[in-house]
Order: structure tokens, then C-alpha cells, then sequence
């Protein structure tokens, strides 16, 4: 329970922190730390506008993406408090609920009629394709090192002790960053701030959502953010330690990541959208080499 | 500790996959002789002195240094193109190589009893399999020698694990790399451009007076 409020609060000021450290280093006061929340309220005031040649599936799309999130969110586990939903496998339950909401985005975009919504929903079913391989594989792994299969008991008996592991992690957390750098659509795949609909991936898919929908849209990516966060988070709370320590761990890698997902944005172009696909693939590789340690972690054979 | 070097060293296998340019190739052979050094600083402790400094001036100057200046200089020197010009596009690439670094895998842990440090057999297969993908795969002639030099990075690392108790093994492939140390020199100092203008393998093929 006290996960789900924890993201809650986070994703408040998430996008703000992103924005800041962005408008900081080039040298820009920027806007305050909940501008963003700020915007998103006063899309959720507004009303919706729908085309006459969209039907009840574009209705639907918004709410059900937003509610896939929160599906997701539920499952995750904090410190020593296993998630509001925990079973066995549930990690397969976390990605297929974000691919539901994933899917209604899409298919919610081919409902407008627009070609460009189409192409963006193209382009999004592919990053999406390419990068389930890796976060299976990496989660499988993080399963089979420590014998458990869902979230809860993976991460409570998690352990770091020689440099091997310790590097598994590095290389999980990397894939961990790429992946949410993807599903959320940012810098080096697609950049939030282009105002060309031809490279736009996921912007372009909401090009004809207007108002509440708008809003909630804004939100759960920014909720995306932090669920994925909290993944990361996880890897460093430890059974062991009192809630305090943990609640204080918990946001200070949010704000920690927040800060890294700015820094990154501000120093990298974005690819070519050609060469995106050969990028996010490099993913599942690596995945693979986390996999093939921890397995020779578990056979002592290193 | 040498895990995590070989580890490294798979992932500058998977990059020189898709890296589309010469230098970025270069730069992976020179961390690639880097790693192997460490590699050799690490595991080949039982050697005799005189044999130990000998392999590790070869990794580190020949291999991490003199091979990739040596590379540079003739790209530089002869204007070649920085592209790689592969046959086929990178994601293809990444995947065949991924592949056979999986089989490699496969294949160290269905024989696993013959060698008890598997992960030095499987970088060492998967460096001989990329190597000679790269071969394939690559138009140009310097990118048949940088993936021969892959290839042989395999060989020496191959060595390493047996090298403690078989240190002739580890001397042998010292001499393929200076073998190709001499094959690059031979490259550099023969004017190799009056023969083919474009440095490409598809013009070699053809007959001529």
C-alpha cells in the first residue's frame, strides 16, 4: 500500500525534475517543479472533442492506457511489503498489462483515421516488439538467480556479493533505463519536443486527443516513469532496513533517475529513426549476456 | 574479476557487429587488447617471469597500440571510405552474431567437463565466430583484417585459459599475432592502392592485365 502512494507522490513531481535539470543545464531558469502537474490539471478541467469519424474505441483507449499503468503499479513490491496483487509469474502479468495499454493507445490511433496517427502506431508496435525480448530475458534471469518468480520474492532475495553479480546489475539496470527511455518515448529514440509529425513516434499518436483524455495521457506517462523507477528502486532496498530508510531510498532514486533521464536528454541527439530499430535490439543482447553470467553464477563456474 | 574483463569483451563482439564506422572498429580492437591484457595480468600468474612480461608487452603494445595506430594511419593514409560498407544492414548483422554467440554458449556448457573455465572458451568462440562473420559480411579489405584480428583475439584469449599449464600454446599465438602485425605492415608499405583503387573486395574478383 504504502508503495502505490510512494508513486503517487513521485510522479507529482517527476516531469518537473525531468524539466528543471533540462531548462538548468542549458542555461535556462526553467519552470517550477510542478509546472507539468500544473498543465496536466488544467487539461483535466477541459472537455473532450471527438472526431465524428472516431467510435467508441477511441473513446475507450485513453482510460484503458491509464488503467493499465495502475494495474502494473499495483503489482509492484516496496522494501518488505510485497505489492497490493503478488503471485507467482507476475512479472508477465506487469509487461502484458502495460502492452494492454499499449495496445488500446494503438489501436485507438488507427481509430482516428489519420495516416500519421497510423505510422506513429507502426512505429510504436515495433519499439514495443523489439524491446520484450530483453526485459523477459532479464527478468527471467533475476528469476532463475534467485529461484522465485514474482516480483516480491525476487527482489527480497536478491543479493549482491561478488563483482560479478554486482556488474549483472549494472548491465540490468542500463537495459532497465533503455527500456523505460523506449516505452516512454524519449531522447535518443524519439524526442517529446519535435513539432514534425513525419519523425514523431508517440506524440503523433495523440495528435487528436484533446482535454481529459490529453491529461490522463500526460499523467500515466509520467506514472510509467516511476513504476519503472521503482523497479530500479527495488534492486537497492534491502529487507533488512526500517521503512524510514527505505521511503527515503525510494524517492531519492526517483529523483535520482529523474535527474539522469534529464541529463541524458540534454546531451544526446535523437537517432535516425532507421537506425532505432538496430539500437533497441542491442537490448536483447546484452539481456542475453546478464542471462548467460547468472548462469554462471548459479554454477559456480566463473 | 576476469569474468566480468571477458564479459567486457562480448559486448565489444555485439557492438562490432553494428558499428558502421572504421574507427569505432578500431577503437573496439583497442579496448579489446586492453581487456586481454588485464586478462593476462590476472589469470597467467604461475607463468615463469621472462614469458609473463613477454605476452604482456605483446597484448598491451602490439594488440591495445601499435595494431590500431598502424590501422588509422593506412585509413588515413590512403583516403579509404570511413564507412564499413557491410552487405547487409546492422540489425541483421546484431542478429547473426547474437546467435552465434548463443550457440557458443551452448556449446561451452554441453562440455563443460573439458574445461574447467567455460567462460573463456565461449568469448573465445564467439570472438573466432565473429570474427569470421566479419570476414563475410564486410566489403572492404581493412575490415577483413580487423576481423581476422577479432578472430585472433579469440585464439590468444583461448591460450590464456590453458596457459598455466601449457604456457608453448600462449607463445604460439603470439606468433599469429605477429603474423599479422606483419601482414598489416606488408599492407601499409607495399603500395597495396595501385592494385585496387576502392580497398573493395567485389573489385578484386574481376580479371584483369
Amino acid at each position: 500500500m504504502i508503495g502505490v502512494i510512494l508513486i503517487l507522490i513521485c510522479a507529482l513531481f517527476f516531469p518537473g525534475i525531468i524539466v528543471f535539470v533540462k531548462s538548468r543545464v542549458t542555461g535556462r531558469k526553467g519552470p517550477g517543479f510542478f509546472q507539468p502537474m500544473k498543465d496536466i490539471w488544467r487539461l483535466l478541467k477541459k472537455g473532450n472533442v471527438y472526431s465524428k469519424t472516431s467510435t467508441i474505441i477511441f473513446r475507450l483507449a485513453s482510460p484503458v492506457y491509464f488503467a493499465s499503468v495502475i494495474m502494473a503499479m499495483l503489482l509492484l513490491p516496496m522494501g518488505d511489503s510485497p505489492g497490493i496483487i503478488s503471485f507467482r509469474g507476475d512479472f508477465i502479468f506487469f509487461a502484458y498489462a502495460l502492452s494492454l495499454g499499449k495496445f488500446f493507445m494503438i489501436i485507438g490511433a488507427m481509430d482516428t483515421g489519420s495516416s500519421f496517427e497510423g505510422m506513429g502506431a507502426s512505429r510504436e508496435a515495433l519499439y514495443s516488439m523489439l524491446i520484450e525480448p530483453a526485459f523477459f530475458i532479464l527478468m527471467a534471469s533475476f528469476g532463475m538467480l534467485t529461484g522465485y518468480s514474482s516480483f516480491y520474492e525476487i527482489y527480497n532475495s536478491l543479493y549482491f556479493d561478488s563483482s560479478l553479480t554486482i556488474f549483472t546489475g549494472l548491465l540490468a539496470v542500463y537495459v532497465l533505463i533503455q527500456i523505460v527511455m523506449i516505452e516512454n518515448s524519449r531522447m535518443p529514440y524519439d524526442d517529446p519536443k519535435t513539432h514534425l509529425e513525419l519523425t514523431m513516434v508517440h506524440e503523433v499518436m495523440v495528435l487528436d486527443n484533446s482535454g481529459f483524455d490529453l491529461g490522463i495521457i500526460q499523467f500515466t506517462s509520467a506514472l510509467k516513469f516511476v513504476v519503472f523507477g521503482s523497479l530500479m528502486a527495488n534492486f537497492f532496498i534491502t529487507p533488512e532496513m526500517p521503512l524510514w530508510l527505505s521511503i527515503l531510498v525510494f524517492i531519492a532514486v526517483q529523483i535520482f533517475f529523474a535527474a539522469l533521464v534529464g541529463l541524458l536528454e540534454s546531451f544526446r541527439a535523437r537517432h535516425k529513426l532507421r537506425d532505432n530499430n538496430q539500437a533497441i535490439l542491442t537490448l536483447t543482447p546484452i539481456s542475453i549476456l546478464v542471462f548467460f553470467s547468472i548462469l554462471l553464477i548459479i554454477t559456480n563456474q566463473f | 574479476m576476469t569474468t566480468l574483463l571477458i564479459i567486457i569483451f562480448i559486448i565489444t563482439l555485439f557492438y562490432s557487429a553494428i558499428s558502421g564506422r572504421m574507427f569505432t572498429l578500431i577503437n573496439l580492437l583497442m579496448i579489446q587488447g586492453f581487456l586481454l591484457f588485464g586478462v593476462a595480468l590476472i589469470e597467467l600468474r604461475e607463468l615463469n617471469l621472462l614469458n609473463l612480461i613477454l605476452i604482456l608487452l605483446e597484448t598491451l603494445i602490439f594488440k591495445a597500440i601499435l595494431v590500431p595506430f598502424l590501422l588509422k594511419r593506412t585509413i588515413r593514409q590512403n583516403n579509404i571510405k570511413r564507412e564499413v560498407e557491410p552487405y547487409m544492414s546492422g540489425i541483421n548483422s546484431l542478429l547473426i552474431v547474437s546467435v552465434l554467440i548463443v550457440l557458443s554458449f551452448i556449446l561451452t556448457f554441453s562440455l563443460q567437463d573439458t574445461f574447467h573455465k567455460i567462460i573463456y572458451f565461449t568469448a573465445a568462440f564467439s570472438a573466432i565466430n565473429t570474427g569470421l562473420f566479419l570476414i563475410m559480411s564486410r566489403k572492404k579489405i581493412i575490415t577483413h583484417l580487423i576481423g581476422y584480428i577479432i578472430l585472433e583475439n579469440g585464439i590468444v584469449l583461448l591460450s590464456f585459459s590453458v596457459g598455466n599449464e601449457m604456457p608453448m600454446i600462449v607463445n604460439a599465438g603470439i606468433l599469429l599475432d605477429i603474423l599479422v602485425s606483419v601482414l598489416l605492415f606488408g599492407f601499409f608499405l607495399s603500395k597495396i592502392k595501385d592494385i585496387s583503387k576502392d580497398f573493395e573486395i567485389t573489385k578484386l574478383s574481376k580479371l584483369k592485365d
